[in-house]
């Protein structure tokens, strides 16, 4: 069975940013531990979060399925028409993810860095 | 099955196996010397497509999925079988790419990656019932 990992973290830039580290492959199998685990968070206080996916060593159109699940719960009450999330943003996944990202357009949609501090910072 | 050299598995219907065939893919596109970045695009199509067997053909119900992974010069073809109801790949609508994330549906996306990212992809009904997806993928292997 796929394994997935999620450790929660926080950290201070202009903001507080709640840091989701996964850890694992992201499939149908799996995504919901990631979707469920965005909810907890946001549950708990969270408004914006960085996924860092630096762990992860696949990742499917199921995994976007949470990421696009935990921006609906963060963004809902916010912008309007084609725009970045605000309140989540991608840290460091690898080429292959990337390829994943580009292929499916959720870089338009989505901030992606490289710099850790760079990206909590961005908040 | 094609009677040509290639790679077989045979998996229970379940999530839990995805990563199994995911392995399958890695282990025989490594063997046939597949490029790397090709065999990353096939391991997420096959991942997708046996995604979607389990899901929407069998749809909770026990069954099998066949997979069979061969070489044809610098191409790869990938077959997966299953006994599901017959599936009409005409019927499901490409993804929003263009739209914001907060108004697209859900779903989709996985039949999207698997015209995209391959050469040939043929769905087939079998005549004794089942279904089968033949994947190519042509300048996989340098």
């Amino acid at each position: 069975m796929g394994t997935l990992n999620i450790m929660v973290g926080q950290e201070q830039g202009n903001v507080p940013v709640t840091v989701l580290r996964v850890e694992g492959d992201i499939d149908a199998s799996t995504h919901t531990i990631l979707e469920e685990k965005g909810s907890e968070v946001i549950a708990a206080g969270a408004s914006n979060i960085l996924l860092d996916l630096s762990g992860v060593h696949y990742m499917g159109s199921a995994g976007f399925r949470a990421i696009h699940a935990i921006t609906n719960m963060l963004d809902n009450s916010e912008s309007v028409g084609i725009a970045k999330s605000k309140h989540l943003k991608l840290f460091n996944p690898s080429d292959e993810v990337s390829r994943v990202i580009k292929t499916l357009g959720f870089d338009s949609f989505l901030d992606i860095y490289r710099d850790r501090d760079e990206a909590v910072n961005s908040f | 099955m094609s009677a040509k050299q290639g790679f077989d598995l045979s998996v229970e219907a379940s999530l839990e196996n995805l990563h199994q065939v995911r392995d399958y893919i890695d282990r025989a596109g490594e063997s046939f010397g597949v490029d790397s970045n090709v065999l990353a695009d096939l391991r997420l199509v096959v991942d997708e497509a046996v995604t979607n067997v389990i899901l929407h053909g069998y749809d909770g119900r026990s069954g099998q999925v066949e997979l069979h992974m061969e070489r044809d010069g610098d191409a790869v073809i990938i077959r997966i079988r299953d006994q599901a109801e017959s599936f009409d790949a005409s019927h499901v609508n490409a993804p929003q790419l263009d739209t914001s994330l907060a108004d697209r549906p859900f779903g989709g996306m996985g039949l999207f990656l698997i015209k995209k990212l391959t050469d040939e992809a043929e769905f087939l009904s079998l005549p004794g019932g089942g279904n089968e997806l033949k994947l190519v993928k042509r300048r996989a292997i340098p």
